[in-house]
């Protein structure tokens, strides 16, 4: 027999691992499937399912398919940025209304906002509005939350916010869109400290320095219009009382950095169990940035939230040195649209070249992963693994997860 | 329309298991050799004792340890050193790390002398492995040359045959038509609803080995039909060596039967049914493999034991045709239909008074 020697990490990366699930289809985007974290879908008026997505960086802007038959998404429309220094990043959809988010990758640059657009020819995204939110110190918008089709919750700087650190430019902003074609701000808040002028002193910085700013900012209008839950990057977690959205109030805050490494991204509440799913973004190669995991927090007492776990995820050792990012990053958030799936039983979350990964949180002090789905390197992937970005389940149990280079969108299903 | 319950099923959300047994020189070896090289052993991993040079000479891909071997066809062989538990262990954890394939099913070779019932056993007991795979199938191999003479002295094979799912005989180009049609006979009497099969050089389609157990929680009758056997309603069949005047032990006659239940069980009285017959007849209760119609389910659940160990019950979805009857099957060692038949009874009608 041969002398025994390893696999490489790279026939590793290759190969596909699926775990409960299957792939049903994959769409590579029309060579463009580098893709954000902004997924949302749209039950069209001649009843079409079309997922919306939105594009890591440049050229493109947003791609939608249709995937009324999840074995065969069609194209339907793909859309180019104005320019190579802005990107698109994050979108939400309500009914026939999709919002897209625009950061610039410098200050003081355009477009750097939000886009208003009516969907209802998806083939036709007709622009209702823009809201410039660009300025000196301001990059525009990272990423959307729209739920209840009036208001958008965004990670934004504007115009007339001066941070302390050019790494906390972008904080939680509320804006009004009830009348669409006049989008106006109605709230906002930031972490005291971070604008100059603050009478708190600028916080300390990590020592892998991700920024004190806003991430995702959810609100569950139909079960808590008075709570926003945002991911702060470095500064951890908040719930945020947004009763009244022009006087915002810290409810808690939840941060582990240090020891940990900070990157907080999202904070999800399961309502009907009091928990906190938090997960913190790793945001580096070859795992430089590990632990960056996907925590349980008890959070009955919403001014007292306290971690119970963290989800189980393969050792770093397998992972770690695949090709880029291995980690935590977004979460299934049960958006509260019809067409969405919802859980408070099931978490779906995506870790770069760990793939799309769904627990069982029956014992929160325990989560079981119930599957998973890692696509093997897509064709012409740059980091030689897969980078699964975010995720969408609709409501009937199909799963869409993305690619952040080349891979584009992956159908998945629960194996039944 | 009602949002799809998603998770993990407890049926095709775990790896299935393929378990070959059968005496010493009854093939196994020879079989699992040929089987590695078909073609649709693709993200099979095979468990075997030892890995004889020919069988994969050229066909070698890679070694990822000391123990597995990628082939050409994409099946993952893996020599068995220490004990099975860890093997089994070991190959989901490397599946999940990614550093073997992410195979879909698991084919055992038991080693000659091996009782299957401990295998069987190993993956109920085993908290890990419980949670991660799932018996599909018990094969066993049965000589044709030498399989007759062993069924009558010896008792491993006959319990190594009643406990299959499905049997093979082999060698048959070693033997001649009448003495593998004896074979056959003897086979159907210690396990009537498993289906047999031929095999010449030890060639057997992978089909023959696998999916013969439940797969989903959404089965269909024919699933149903074809794990629990031929569904004959005289089907009743005994074989032992009283009866053909070997050594007088105690009562060692192989049977196997099914019994039915019109009325549904509370759950409380149907466990205690098992519970009596597992503490008292552990040893001979072979294999029980039933659909039971218990109060306050939707769907059937599935109940399946092994001597004196059970699987958590599995409920499925719903009945999979109009006929909602208990039927479970039994193959036992020394109990006879009359005895399960009459301890339902007792149970029924205690808990009914209780109630």
């Amino acid at each position: 027999m041969s002398e025994a020697k390893s696999m490489s990490p790279q026939s590793q990366a290759a190969q596909t691992l699926a775990f409960n699930m299957k792939l049903l289809a994959q769409h590579e985007m029309e060579g463009f499937g580098g893709m954000g974290e902004g997924i949302n879908m749209q039950v069209a008026k001649d009843g079409r399912r079309i997922i919306w997505m939105a594009h890591e960086s440049a050229p493109k802007n947003f791609t939608a398919l249709d995937v009324s038959d999840p074995r065969k998404p069609k194209f339907v429309i793909q859309t180019d940025l104005p320019h190579g220094n802005v990107r698109s990043n994050s979108l939400d959809v309500v009914g026939n209304t999709m919002v897209v988010a625009y950061q610039t990758k410098g200050f003081d640059n355009k477009p750097a906002g939000i886009d208003i657009f009516d969907i209802t020819v998806p083939e036709k995204p007709k622009l209702i509005s823009h809201f410039d939110a660009s300025g000196k110190f301001s990059r525009g918008v990272h990423a959307v939350w729209f739920d209840d089709g009036e208001f958008v919750h965004m990670a934004s700087g504007a115009p007339d916010f001066e941070p302390t650190n050019d790494k906390d430019d972008q904080f939680y902003r509320i804006i009004d869109v009830r009348n669409p074609s006049k989008p106006v701000e109605a709230g906002r808040w930031w972490m005291p400290g971070t604008r100059k002028g603050d009478k708190a002193a600028p916080p300390p910085r990590l020592k892998i320095d991700g920024g004190y700013r806003a991430h995702n900012t959810n609100v569950y209008s139909k079960q808590r219009p008075d709570r926003a839950y945002v991911g702060y990057i470095d500064g951890g977690g908040f719930i945020l009382d947004i009763k009244d959205k022009s006087n915002i109030k810290v409810v808690s805050r939840w941060k582990n950095a240090p020891p940990f490494n900070g990157f907080v991204h999202t904070v999800m509440p399961l309502f009907s169990k009091n928990l906190l799913i938090v997960t913190e973004e790793c945001v580096r190669d070859n795992c430089i940035d590990w632990p960056k995991l996907t925590w349980v927090l008890n959070a009955e007492d919403e001014t007292n939230p306290v971690p119970i776990s963290t989800v189980p995820l393969p050792s770093p050792e397998s992972f770690g040195k695949r090709g880029g990012r291995f980690g935590s990053h977004n979460l299934w958030e049960n958006y509260s649209a019809d067409c969405a799936w919802r859980s408070d039983n099931i978490i779906l979350a995506t870790f770069f070249n760990g793939g799309l990964r769904a627990y069982d949180l029956s014992n929160p002090y325990q989560p079981q992963e119930v599957a998973y789905f890692v696509p093997g390197t897509p064709r012409l992937s740059p980091k030689g693994a897969v980078q699964i970005n975010d995720v969408y389940v609709d409501d009937r149990g199909v799963v869409y997860c993305q690619d952040r280079f080349t891979g584009g969108l992956y159908i998945v299903e629960w194996t039944q | 329309m009602e949002a799809p319950v998603l998770g993990r099923s407890a049926l095709s959300g775990r790896i299935p298991v393929s378990i070959v047994t059968g005496f010493l020189g009854s093939g196994k070896t020879t079989l699992v050799n040929k089987l590695l090289k078909r073609p649709d052993m693709n993200r099979v991993a095979v468990i075997v004792n030892e890995l004889g040079e020919q069988a994969i000479d050229n066909d070698l891909v890679e070694v990822s340890s000391e123990q597995m071997m990628l082939l050409n066809n994409g099946c993952l062989c893996c020599v068995l050193r220490g004990d099975l538990q860890e093997t089994l262990r070991d190959l989901f954890v490397k599946r999940r790390n990614g550093e073997i394939i992410d195979f879909d099913r698991v084919v055992i070779e038991t080693t000659g002398l091996a009782d299957p019932a401990p295998v069987m056993q190993t993956l109920m007991t085993d908290t890990m492995l419980q949670a991660q795979y799932r018996l599909d199938c018990v094969v066993t191999l049965v000589d044709a040359v030498n399989g007759l003479e062993q069924i009558k002295t010896l008792s491993e094979p006959v319990k190594q045959a009643a406990l299959a799912d499905r049997l093979v005989i082999t060698k048959t180009d070693l033997s001649d038509e009448p003495k593998i049609s004896a074979v056959e006979a003897a086979l159907r009497q210690l396990n009537q609803r498993a289906p047999i099969r031929r095999a010449v050089n030890g060639e057997i389609e992978l089909a023959f080995l696998i999916d013969v157990a439940l797969r989903s929680t959404q089965s269909r009758l024919e699933d149903v039909e074809r794990w629990m056997g031929a569904d004959n309603e005289h089907d009743h069949g005994h074989y032992g060596h009283d009866e053909h005047g070997h050594a007088h032990r105690h009562d060692t006659t192989v049977t196997s039967f099914c019994l039915r239940y019109k009325e549904p069980f509370t759950w409380a009285s149907f466990s205690q049914c098992m519970e009596v017959l597992a503490t008292l007849r552990g040893p001979d209760l072979f294999r029980v493999k039933g659909l039971v119609n218990v109060t306050g389910h939707k769907g059937p659940l599935i109940v399946q034991g092994v001597q004196h160990l059970f699987h958590p019950p599995i409920e499925l979805e719903k009945w999979p045709s109009e006929n909602h009857e208990t039927r479970i099957v039994f193959i036992t060692r020394g109990i006879s239909e009359q005895m399960v038949s009459n301890l339902f009874t007792a149970i029924a009608s205690v808990a009914a008074r209780a109630a």
